[in-house]
């Protein structure tokens, strides 16, 4: 179809135009999967919902919301510099002017409308599990979907307990606890795995294939509290509600570690049960999974995989 | 007393003890109710009770006197009164509204998937499993007849009052009251046969908590009205000035309304299909 | 309003001061007292004094967070709890800081922002403003005060009693979420906070009802509800809103308190119940509850606008309309703070774009305001600063509330810094920043002195620099990730932290200046005239007196059909 063809030329060339963000949002290096020091941008992304994310947030939210900004500032500065009263010792008298009013009415709804596109876009693949047949927008925000995601293949249930993480393989049947690394009572001054940076390491982490869409069930135990289930890299963030089963999905394109942390408040280590995923590739996840099922032993399945860096 | 000349016909309160008293008193009371909850000692609390109390009746003893006294309360603090009669239903009505939240979520979402713990306690319908409906033709229906009743012999009582018939206005009241506190009593036998318990199960909790509140403005509504009949009789109210009658009138028809509600949505709506006892 | 009516209001204003020889005295004056000003007076002293309380606390928060690590509540909780053993006491100081957290938002939000606002200001110059000699309920306005030190009294017990189990205080945010706040808080620490939020409940309720009636039955003759002053319109809506919000919080919150003591299941899954249940409840109250906090402040700097330009305000009718749709759709928003627990894709949709709509009537608010610069000769007098970095510093709050309020990207900045720094510009730079402007606007009315100019622009620009520094640097936190209600974060997050701990001193060493300009204006008693401000302030309580007389408008002024506002 033409037309659908030229809209989608369209969004891409807005897309790559917006991509063009407020240049210091982009300037800094960032690493993957955890925060880099000073860094002051969302982290970075490994997951088309998170691409989406990204684009969304560098392209028209912070756009319009700083080139506002800037235009109230410098409405603001216009007038400190010429409604002094030194400049302008007799103040005008008007206070109507129809066609201001309706222009500043109007046109903050057509910059709303123009963010509300995307942003509904962004939020329908958030919350719609791939089934292999849908496209999803990834990096290009303004598309109508391009992205190829093969349906859901592996399930996880995470459960929020006080305080920490567990992990359950639904297909399989097994299940494992993960805590933060050293009992939380030092782990403001613990050592920790090396390259693993403090309060995010984990002793047991959760480990997924490369590619590969996960689902994910989020809950808590049922007589505990909410957490929140959250990897920024992965763009992910659900409530562990008690009694309530969440559901959200990530697909990873890269292997590696990532982080995140428990994000609703759930009592005096809400700050102490961090989230780690280690994404390995399909054939290490096979020979983790097959040696976890046969020993139902976290430490001597994940001795499988190679150390980490 | 004050010497104070003015052009006006707003109502300059003198100096009250009661605010700084009332508000002491709550604050033994509050205190008195978290010991009281945990089982620490009770008086404390009712100590505080009493206080609260007491100074409802001097403060609005002190009000009733500003009534009779003839200057006080002109035609534009009268309207002062009846705004804040209104806001003050309004604001109750809200408060209604929490509860009435709390009831039908669970009973439009008993069988809400994600909510596996409500799913396997309700069993998947509603009224959850293992609770007794009341039969809303049964008690309910009558006490629905009871609070209508009693808004015709109260609206008697005010036609009475604008007509001068005392007589009429004293035996409108006393039959409201009386019928209030008949509403009350079949309230309390009615709970006795409750088929559900308060604790442990949403819906006691949202059926006791939202008709609990209901029959307490019931009881508060019943001596608003007493009130108002002990100083009917004393010679209060004329037919041109009668607010504090009015507004209990007003309290008492937003006690029936929202039992109207109450009827509609929990009890008739809420044992639709369904067997009750 | 006409010179008649002016000069008319003035001669009774004195006139009066010179024959009441019926003032109370001494402590009746103002334990037993029944006038707006003297109430608007307590009001405000108590709002400072929980102003000082909760920055303190958060202070100590910011000290916290400092460095990476615990650093001072290990230290702060084996003080307060004589805890000997260091790793009892590293616990005590974990749930300590989220108590700290807890306390400091209640109290600024209740106890702070709440009384200066609509206690002080709308209780002092809403019935001056409508020309009236008092509130409607005198005595209810003087309970409505004496409540909330009952509800303060209340938060500061809780902080004393057990909370979880084998701790002190309750340590579940200001949001009160259950399970937290029912099984995971036992203690009566929790039953004494609910019990302070039902008592300041009552205390603002019974402030709305005694101020709409005031507002609606108490304007003086000509003073239609369209020359009504816009800070009087802003305390109607606002007003409205306590009216209609506090009542649901009130329900919530005793469901909390059966569900904790009589074992009722609203937010229990084993019975039934849902915690998410709450959530909706608290934030029918809630978001409603952060408009409360502002309206009050649109209000103020109108006037200050108009004041300081010496021109009418802009649109009037568009600029009172706003803050009633911000009010009406205020009600129907409240689930963008719930984005993560799993609501359906359709509800929130709607929740997008219900609450995207609310920046509309803001940006006319916001538009209106420069438009009634635009054009004017203005004196950048010391409100009017005030006033001029509400604009600016609301506007960058909101502007990051539009970008929480889409759905797809608050599910990477929900419960992160992001949204802390988003409140705190709304909230710190936008409610508080109000509050002062409104301070120094009103202080030579209320209190009949002027304080001295130079030290109020210290303040200002000191505290401008402190807050920006603090809170600025917190959305680079949010963005990378850092959660909220946090007392120790990954070592990558101490760069912003340490620049944000460092900019509370700045504030700090900024509310020293106040107090001490304060106290220098109360000594030097330098005579202010009625109207410091000359001919752009038009409103009536710049014809009485200042301090006004004890009872203003004797003989109601008369407000003729020229403009009034
Ligand atoms: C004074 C208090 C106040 C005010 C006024 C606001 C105003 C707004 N808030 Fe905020 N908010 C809070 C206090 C406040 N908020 C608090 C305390 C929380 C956290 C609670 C907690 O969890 O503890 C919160 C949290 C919060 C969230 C939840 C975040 C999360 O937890 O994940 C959201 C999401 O939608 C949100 C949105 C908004 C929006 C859209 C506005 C809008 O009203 C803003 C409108 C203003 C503007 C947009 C600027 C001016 C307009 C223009 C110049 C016109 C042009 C503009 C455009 C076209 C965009 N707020
Ligand atoms: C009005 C509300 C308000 C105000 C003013 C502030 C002011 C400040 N806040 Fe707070 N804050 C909240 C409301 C507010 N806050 C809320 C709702 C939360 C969320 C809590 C939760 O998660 O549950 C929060 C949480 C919060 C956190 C996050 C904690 C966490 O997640 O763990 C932090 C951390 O830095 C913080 C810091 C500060 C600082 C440094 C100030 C400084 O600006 C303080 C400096 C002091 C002042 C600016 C006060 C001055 C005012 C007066 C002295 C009164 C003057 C009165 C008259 C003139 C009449 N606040
Ligand atoms: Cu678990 Cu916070
Ligand atoms: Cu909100």
């Amino acid at each position: 179809m033409v037309t659908g063809q030229f809209v989608r030329k369209l969004g891409a060339a807005a897309t790559a135009m917006l991509a063009l963000m407020p240049a210091f949002a982009s300037a800094q290096e960032i690493g993957k999967g955890h925060p880099e020091p000073g860094q002051f941008h969302l982290q970075q992304s490994v997951t088309p919902i998170m691409d989406s994310i990204v684009a969304f947030h560098d392209g028209p939210l912070m756009w319009t919301i700083t080139l506002i900004v800037l235009f109230v500032l410098a409405l603001l500065i216009v007038i400190v510099l010429r409604f002094n009263a030194k400049a302008n010792p007799v103040p005008a008298r008007f206070t109507h002017n129809t066609l201001i009013e309706v222009i500043w009415t109007v046109l903050p709804i057509v910059v709303l409308i123009i963010i509300a596109i995307p942003s509904f876009g962004v939020l329908s693949d958030q919350l719609t599990v791939p089934d292999g047949e849908r496209k999803f927008l990834g990096a290009n925000i303004f598309s109508f979907g391009e992205v190829e995601v093969p349906a859901a293949s592996l399930t996880i249930k995470a459960s929020g307990e006080q305080w920490y993480w567990n992990y359950e393989y639904v297909d399989e049947g097994v299940a494992f606890d993960s805590n933060i690394l050293g009992s939380a009572v030092d782990s403001y001054h613990q050592t920790i795995k090396p390259n693993q940076p403090r309060l995010l390491a984990v002793d047991n982490e959760l480990i997924v294939p490369v590619d590969t869409t996960v689902r994910m069930q989020v809950t808590s135990s049922p007589s505990g509290v909410i957490h929140a289930f959250a990897v920024p890299s992965f763009g992910i963030k659900i409530d562990a509600v008690p009694g309530r089963l969440n559901e959200t999905w990530f697909n990873s394109r890269e292997t590696g570690l990532f982080y995140g942390q428990c994000s609703e408040l759930c009592g005096k280590d809400h700050a102490f049960m961090p989230i780690a995923v280690r994404v390995v590739t399909a054939e290490e996840y096979q020979a983790f999974i097959t040696a976890f099922k046969e020993s139902r032993d976290y430490a001597s399945a994940v001795a499988v995989l190679p150390a980490i860096q | 007393m004050a010497a104070i000349e003015k052009n006006h016909d707003y109502h300059m309160v003198e100096p009250s003890p009661w605010p700084f008293v009332m508000s002491a008193a709550v604050l033994v009371m509050m205190v008195g109710a978290v010991f009281f909850m945990k089982q620490w000692t009770p008086w404390l609390f009712f100590i505080g009770l009493a206080g609260v109390i007491y100074t409802f009746y001097a403060w609005w003893a002190d009000v009733v006197k500003e009534a009779n006294d003839g200057v006080s309360h002109t035609p534009v603090v009268q309207m002062h009164h009846r705004y804040g009669m209104i806001l003050f239903i309004a604001s109750e009505v809200m408060f209604f509204v929490a509860w009435f939240w709390a009831y039908f979520d669970g009973f439009f979402r008993f069988d809400d998937v994600e909510q596996y713990a409500r799913v396997a306690f309700t069993g998947g319908h509603w009224p959850p499993a293992g609770i007794e409906l009341f039969d809303p033709f049964h008690l309910p229906l009558f006490n629905t007849l009871i609070l209508l009743t009693s808004g015709t012999t109260v609206t008697w009582a005010h036609h009475a009052l604008l007509e001068n018939d005392r007589q009429g206005l004293r035996w409108g009241l006393a039959l409201t009251v009386a019928l209030g506190v008949l509403f009350s009593y079949v309230q309390f036998l009615e709970y006795t046969h409750a088929g559900f318990s308060f604790s442990g199960n949403l819906y006691g909790a949202t059926f006791f908590m939202a008709t609990g509140f209901h029959g307490f403005h019931v009881i508060i509504g019943t001596i608003f009205l007493l009130v108002c009949l002990i100083r009917a009789e004393r010679g209060d109210f004329t037919p041109q000035r009668h607010l504090g009658f009015e507004f209990a009138a007003w309290y008492w028809h937003f006690v029936d309304v929202v039992w109207l509600f109450l009827f509609a949505s929990i009890y008739v709506w809420g044992s639709w299909g369904v067997a009750t006892h | 309003m006409s010179e008649a009516a002016h000069l008319e209001a003035h001669a009774t204003g004195h006139d009066h001061a010179a024959h009441d020889h019926h003032t109370p005295t001494g402590w009746r004056r103002w334990v037993l007292s029944t006038n707006h000003k003297d109430i608007g007076i307590m009001y405000l002293v108590f709002s400072i004094v929980a102003g000082i309380v909760g920055g303190l606390l958060s202070g100590f928060m910011r000290m916290e967070l400092q460095e990476p690590g615990i650093q001072i509540f290990h230290g702060l909780a084996s003080m307060v709890y004589g805890i000997s053993d260091p790793s009892g006491s590293i616990d005590a100081g974990k749930q300590m800081f989220n108590v700290f957290t807890t306390a400091h938002a209640l109290i600024m939000v209740f106890f702070m922002v709440m009384p200066a606002t609509m206690g002080g200001f709308a209780n002092y110059f809403a019935p001056l403003m409508v020309g009236a000699p008092d509130t409607a309920f005198p005595r209810i306005n003087n309970i409505a005060f004496w409540l909330l030190p009952v509800a303060f009294i209340l938060l500061l017990m809780s902080l004393f009693f057990e909370g979880a189990s084998g701790t002190t205080g309750f340590g579940g945010g200001w949001t009160v979420y259950p399970p937290l706040s029912t099984v995971g808080h036992p203690g009566p620490a929790m039953d004494f906070a609910i019990l302070s939020l039902h008592v300041a409940g009552v205390s603002s309720i019974l402030g709305a009802i005694n101020l709409i009636t005031t507002i609606l039955n108490m304007r003086a003759p000509g003073m239609t509800i369209h020359k009504m002053p816009l800070f009087a319109w802003s305390v109607l809506v606002t007003a409205f809103l306590l009216l209609l919000a506090l009542p649901v919080l009130a329900g919530a919150i005793t469901m909390l308190l059966t569900d904790r003591n009589f074992g009722t299941t609203f937010f229990a899954p084993e019975g039934g119940g849902d915690p998410v249940l709450f959530q909706h409840l608290f934030w029918f109250f809630g978001h409603p509850e952060v408009y409360i906090m502002i309206l009050p402040g649109f209000g103020i700097v109108s006037h200050i606008v108009s004041t300081f330009s010496r021109k009418p305000i802009f649109g009037y009718m568009a600029m009172a309309y706003a803050m009633v749709a911000i009010g009406f759709v205020g009600f129907v928003v409240w689930a963008h703070h719930m984005y993560t627990t799993g609501m359906s894709l359709d509800v929130q949709r709607y929740f997008v774009a219900a609450t995207m709509v609310i920046a509309v009537p803001t940006g006319v608010k916001i538009f209106s305001w420069i438009a009634t610069m635009w054009g004017g000769s203005i004196t950048f007098r010391l409100p009017m600063l005030w006033a001029i970095g509400f604009i600016f510093l609301f506007t960058v709050g909101g502007v990051t509330g539009v970008v929480l309020a889409n759905a797809g990207a608050d599910r990477a900045l929900h419960d992160t810094y992001y949204v802390v720094a988003h409140f705190h510009y709304v909230l710190s730079l936008g409610a508080v920043f109000s509050i002062f402007a409104g301070w120094y606007y009103w202080y030579p009315k209320m209190f009949g002195y002027m304080y001295n100019e130079l030290l109020g622009k210290l303040h200002f620009w000191t505290m401008f620099v402190g807050v920006n520094l603090i809170f600025f640097p917190q959305h680079f936190l949010g963005l990378a990730g850092m959660p909220r209600r946090y007392i120790d974060y990954p070592d990558a997050f101490t760069l912003w932290n340490r620049v944000s701990s460092i900019g509370y001193y700045v504030t700090f060493v900024a509310m020293l200046i106040f107090f001490y300009a304060t106290w220098e204006a109360s000594r030097k008693k330098r005579p202010a005239g009625d109207n410091p401000w000359g001919d752009g302030a038009t409103t009536l309580e710049w014809t009485l007196s200042s301090p006004p007389p004890f009872h203003q408008f004797s003989t109601l002024p008369k407000i003729d059909s020229t403009n009034a506002h």
